[in-house]
């Protein structure tokens, strides 16, 4: 009982001596708790020794894991762009295998192994664990496979196996779409037992790794008896793994042939046509494009560079910059890379705007070639000004101080929530990863991302797609396609199964009226004289097109010169998005082409082709299925619609 | 409160060194020599990948043991509330930046690294607790509203951690710190009262389990559930331990761990090589070795003048012991498979800086023992 003044840590002998009693309780409890521990070991190693030898040396109980095939990837029409191949190879275990360097000799007479390559594979086996086996050679025959089993006496550590390998086809063309599979980072108990076994893949980009949990299917199990030197008695028992299910995705691989020739004329550019019914990826490319068939080893998806290029071309103003060689191809500029949508973005602005009622259709903003806030300027794309426009004459002639002046009222949260609603600044679900969600700007994002407080001056920037705002191809089609049916449409690129109906997809919420002014407008750009987006007119055909062009700026210099005479960095990015037939729509594109210049000059003539395309197209001449199935297990040759060596040529109609 | 005290000049850092307990590092030098004798034997008798890099992480875990235990208590002490309010803010931020792995998410990006803040609230935990009842009066310590302090110290992370979801280190939370209640000497009527709510709750709990969770106490029941999933590492440890027999297999010989039936062979389930090629005898002698070193670290308690260092040598002691004996309940089938590796033998980083940690605030604890360290003038209250 310490008294209250003396320090209660000074040890008072009650303590101490409570201390003591309370150690040895702690002890004893430690010493029962072992005690416990060594009688189970004592049971498993003394007692049941017996058994467990049993079961370990004379004949072990070996239990391996099966992989299951992966599931094909299919087109549209059935074409096949993933299969598996069946390869047999043979590999060396260096724990078994004794002496190597003996082993690799004589097993090189039933196969050859080059000299560097078995040298290749003493030095692994140093690096690695002994009981791990190496891969010495693939794509061996039958007879080769026949001839080591037959030897397998005097071969020890010498193992074959068959195994599945991923084979893609028209590769060049869906490549992007499609992804790649890839060896399997880290896994640990609770894991699927398959992703343990020795070489098994999975997917890491597109569909492959979007679609990851139905591709794969369900691994089986093999137990089997083994030697005391691991090699294979007799099989027990054998569950089959279950084969991964097959994907039709909604890609067309014709109409997605021709999209990827026609944007290998362009630098870097990206296109995106989706069904606005389904939602359904039509086509969607990429350039650069890139091959998965070309098995590049540990392809890190980079975002090569910031595409937003102020800053970049800053700080390159002092060299030559060298044009971005493979990396940058890896790179899907439709799902991934992030552009400021520029005028594009007007369709979100007009539509909040409306919906927030700080603007009607009836009024005029004069527009002279300026915009004034807090003593900074804005200038408008068209220094003489537009004079006094409505909206509808606003969205056909791009002015700027109308929507700056929109923007302005309505505040910048208004602004954001109808970015979102049309489906930016996030990702979906669309069977393909990775995707990027992109920017929409708040005050609480600047806040977190940047740490300072939201400005004025950048409500009055995203008005018009420039500032913060970063979006995808995909994202502006997906914000088109909202624009034009008034629906959430969420994109995907499974396609349904054909006895199901397709999703229905729920209303946006928009009031009709306003929704259909925007309509008018877009309906305007591409139609009307004056509109920006003439060259996306597809009036020859008996068509209506509907749509908004947008050259999104990279660079302050810009502004007062011509495109041609910048570097090709420094230009401003054209745009253009746009559905069709705009009384009843049935596609949405969108259409980057990366320092391409004007987006009514540049980018709306390509997505008139892509449209253009799409009518010829169009699912509803062709056949729902392919005329001859593919089998059950194709081997590549006898795949799907086409063999590979289609894919360098053209594909024009 | 030094009037009474006759001057001593402070010691230099070499009476300190002169002061470490020699006996402990011995002891932990031999545990840490099987673990790399273990190591090199499931690498098929090769010092890469795994042995050379555990002996590198073990120096330079030494290393800091021994700066950790020159440097003066007190010190220690005042750093031991900032140190469990960073780990408590670093448990919070998980939910929100943690990477996630196998559907939990445990672990935080700092940098190119990734810390697992469950592990720093064990060592944070161990230092709070001390603190909190260095600077409390003996009579207070069992008055059940100051008692509230340290048992929300408890719980807080033990709910944080048990969210991520880590059953596993959330009970070794809370035991460590029951065990740090106990030894800091609350009356033992809480502890009893502690006891009997447990068994009525975990009934009541079982329903709020996750899957995975209620999964792994099935498949410990009855491992032949599940023979290629959690099951499996159970019985392929058990045929692996047992196949050792009394004497075992002879060194690099364990046909189990070599032929790769073995999962996580050379981090969690190392003891199973061990058993496999050094038999009963081999297994025998690492539980007798950690016990060895349980028992200098319950001398060195006891031996201690002041209440913080006390009970922070009895909160290493009690993680220790925690780890080997879940561990090898684990291997052994004794306990579920929860992912806790043996203290320095395992292979692991995190899991040898900790503990090495640990003992260093414990020798610590030991080259200050003569010092009473009166508590702050300021209290809690």
């Amino acid at each position: 009982m310490s008294d209250e003044r003396q320090p209660a840590a000074i040890l008072a002998g009650d303590e101490r001596r409570a201390f003591s009693r309370r150690a040895v309780l702690l002890g004893l409890g430690q010493a029962l708790g072992f005690g416990v521990l060594g009688a189970r070991l004592y049971q498993i190693q003394v007692l049941d020794a017996g058994r467990y030898s049993l079961l370990a040396d004379d004949n072990r109980l070996n239990v391996i894991p099966l992989a299951p095939t992966r599931g094909r990837i299919l087109d549209r029409f059935g074409v096949a762009l993933a299969t598996n191949d069946e390869t047999l190879r043979v590999s060396i275990v260096p724990a078994l295998a004794g002496n190597m360097d003996l082993a690799l000799e004589r097993l090189s007479q039933i196969v050859p192994v080059p000299a560097d390559e078995r040298a290749r594979v003493v030095a692994r086996a140093k690096r690695q664990p002994a009981n791990l086996p190496i891969l010495v050679a693939s794509d061996l025959t039958w007879d080769q496979i026949a001839t080591i089993n037959l030897m397998a006496p005097e071969l020890p550590g010498i193992e074959t196996e068959t195994f599945s390998r991923r084979v893609y086809h028209h590769s060049k063309i869906v490549g992007h779409v499609i992804g790649h599979v890839g060896a399997v980072e880290r896994f640990a108990m609770g894991d699927d037992p398959a992703l343990r076994i020795p070489g098994v893949r999975i997917g890491r980009a597109g569909v492959e790794r979007g679609m990851e949990q139905t591709l794969r299917g369900q691994s089986g199990i093999v137990r089997r008896e083994v030697d005391a030197r691991g090699r294979i008695v007799r099989n027990i028992a054998r569950t089959e793994p279950l084969q991964g299910s097959d994907i039709a995705t909604t890609i067309d691989v014709d109409m997605q042939g021709w999209l990827v020739e026609r944007l290998s004329r362009e630098r870097r550019a990206a296109a995106v046509a989706i069904d606005v019914i389904g939602g359904e990826i039509v086509a969607m490319a990429s350039s650069p494009g890139y091959d998965p068939a070309l098995n590049t080893p540990q392809p890190p998806p980079p975002p090569p560079e910031p595409l937003r290029g102020r800053r970049r071309n800053r700080s390159l103003r002092t060299g030559q910059r060298v044009e971005v060689a493979k990396p940058d191809a890896l790179f899907n500029r439709a799902t991934s890379g992030l552009y400021p949508p520029g005028s594009t973005f007007k369709i979100v602005t007009a539509l909040a705007a409306l919906e927030a009622g700080v603007i009607d259709l009836r009024e005029r903003i004069d527009c002279q070639g300026t915009f004034t806030l807090a003593d900074k300027s804005y200038r408008c794309w068209n220094r003489g000004g537009h004079g006094r426009c409505d909206l509808h004459r606003a969205m056909r002639e791009s002015c700027d101080v109308y929507f700056y002046e929109v923007a302005r009222r309505m505040g910048i949260e208004a602004l954001a929530s109808m970015g979102r609603r049309l489906g930016l600044g996030q990702t979906y679900q669309a069977g393909i990863a990775p995707l990027s969600p992109g920017v929409i700007p708040t005050p609480t994002w600047k806040r977190g991302k940047i740490g300072r407080p939201w400005l004025g001056g950048e409500t009055i920037l995203t008005g018009i797609g420039q500032g913060y705002v970063l979006t995808s191809p995909l994202q502006l089609a997906v914000m088109t396609a909202r624009a034009a049916t008034g629906n959430a449409v969420v994109p995907t690129l499974v396609r349904p199964e054909l006895d199901k109906a397709r999703p229905q997809f729920a209303r946006l919420g928009v009031n009709d009226r306003n929704l259909q002014a925007v309509q008018r407008a877009l309906r305007a750009v591409v139609n009307e004289g004056g509109g920006t987006g003439a060259r996306a007119s597809m009036s020859d055909l008996g068509i209506e097109v509907a749509g908004k062009t947008g050259t999104s700026q990279v660079s302050r210099r810009s502004a007062n010169r011509y495109q041609t005479s910048l570097r090709w960095e420094e230009r401003d990015h054209a745009l253009f998005v746009g559905y069709f037939p705009a009384n009843a729509p049935r596609y949405a594109v969108a259409a980057v082409v990366e320092h391409g210049g004007g987006g009514g000059a540049v980018a709306a003539p390509l997505a008139r082709e892509l449209m253009a395309e799409l009518v010829q197209r169009d699912p509803m001449r062709k056949p729902a299925i392919s005329v001859s199935p593919p089998a059950p297990r194709p081997s590549p040759e006898a795949s799907g619609g086409g063999s590979p060596d289609r894919d360098g040529k053209g594909h024009k109609a | 409160m030094n009037s009474g005290v006759f001057y001593r000049p402070p010691p230099s850092v070499i009476d300190k060194l002169g002061e470490l307990n020699l006996l402990l590092l011995i002891a932990l030098c031999a545990l840490t020599g099987l673990g790399l004798a273990a190591l090199y034997s499931v690498a098929g008798g090769s010092w890469s990948p795994w042995a050379e890099r555990h002996a590198l992480r073990f120096v330079i875990g030494l290393a800091m043991l021994i700066v950790v235990a020159v440097v003066p208590l007190r010190f220690w002490l005042q750093l031991a509330y900032p140190a469990y309010a960073v780990a408590l803010i670093a448990l919070l931020l998980v939910p929100f930046v943690g990477s996630e792995a196998l559907g939990a998410r445990r672990w935080l990006p700092l940098g190119p690294l990734t810390i697992q803040p469950s592990e720093m609230m064990k060592v944070a935990l161990v230092m709070a607790l001390a603190k909190y009842f260095h600077s409390l009066s003996a009579n207070r310590i069992s008055h059940p509203l100051w008692l509230l302090v340290p048992v929300a110290m408890i719980a807080v992370p033990m709910a944080l951690i048990l969210k991520q979801p880590d059953l596993g280190t959330a009970m070794m939370v809370g035991m460590l710190g029951s065990s740090m209640l106990l030894m800091a000497g609350v009356h033992l009527l809480y502890f009893a009262g502690g006891l009997a709510s447990l068994f009525i709750g975990i009934p009541l709990a079982v329903p709020f389990l996750h899957d995975y969770q209620r999964r792994r106490i099935e498949v410990f029941l009855d491992p032949a559930s599940d023979p290629l999933g959690a099951g499996y590492h159970i019985t392929q440890s058990k045929i692996a331990m047992g196949s050792g027999g009394v004497t075992g297999k002879g060194f690099l010989s364990g046909t189990q761990g070599q032929l790769d039936f073995l999962p996580e062979k050379h981090t969690d389930f190392i003891f199973t090589t061990i058993a496999e090629e050094w038999g009963f005898v081999g297994s025998m002698a690492v539980l007798i070795l950690i016990g060895v070193l349980l028992a200098i670290l319950l001398g060195m308690a006891l031996g201690t003048a002041s209440r913080a260092g006390r009970l922070m040598i009895c909160g290493t002691m009690v993680s220790i012991f925690l780890y080997a004996a879940i561990n090898v309940g684990m291997v052994s089938g004794a306990l579920p498979v929860v992912g806790i590796p043996l203290p320095f033998v395992s292979y692991g980083g995190t899991a040898m800086l900790t503990l090495m940690f640990s003992l260093g605030l414990s020798m610590c604890a030991w080259v200050h023992r003569n010092d009473p360290l009166a508590p702050d003038p300021v209290s809690l209250s």
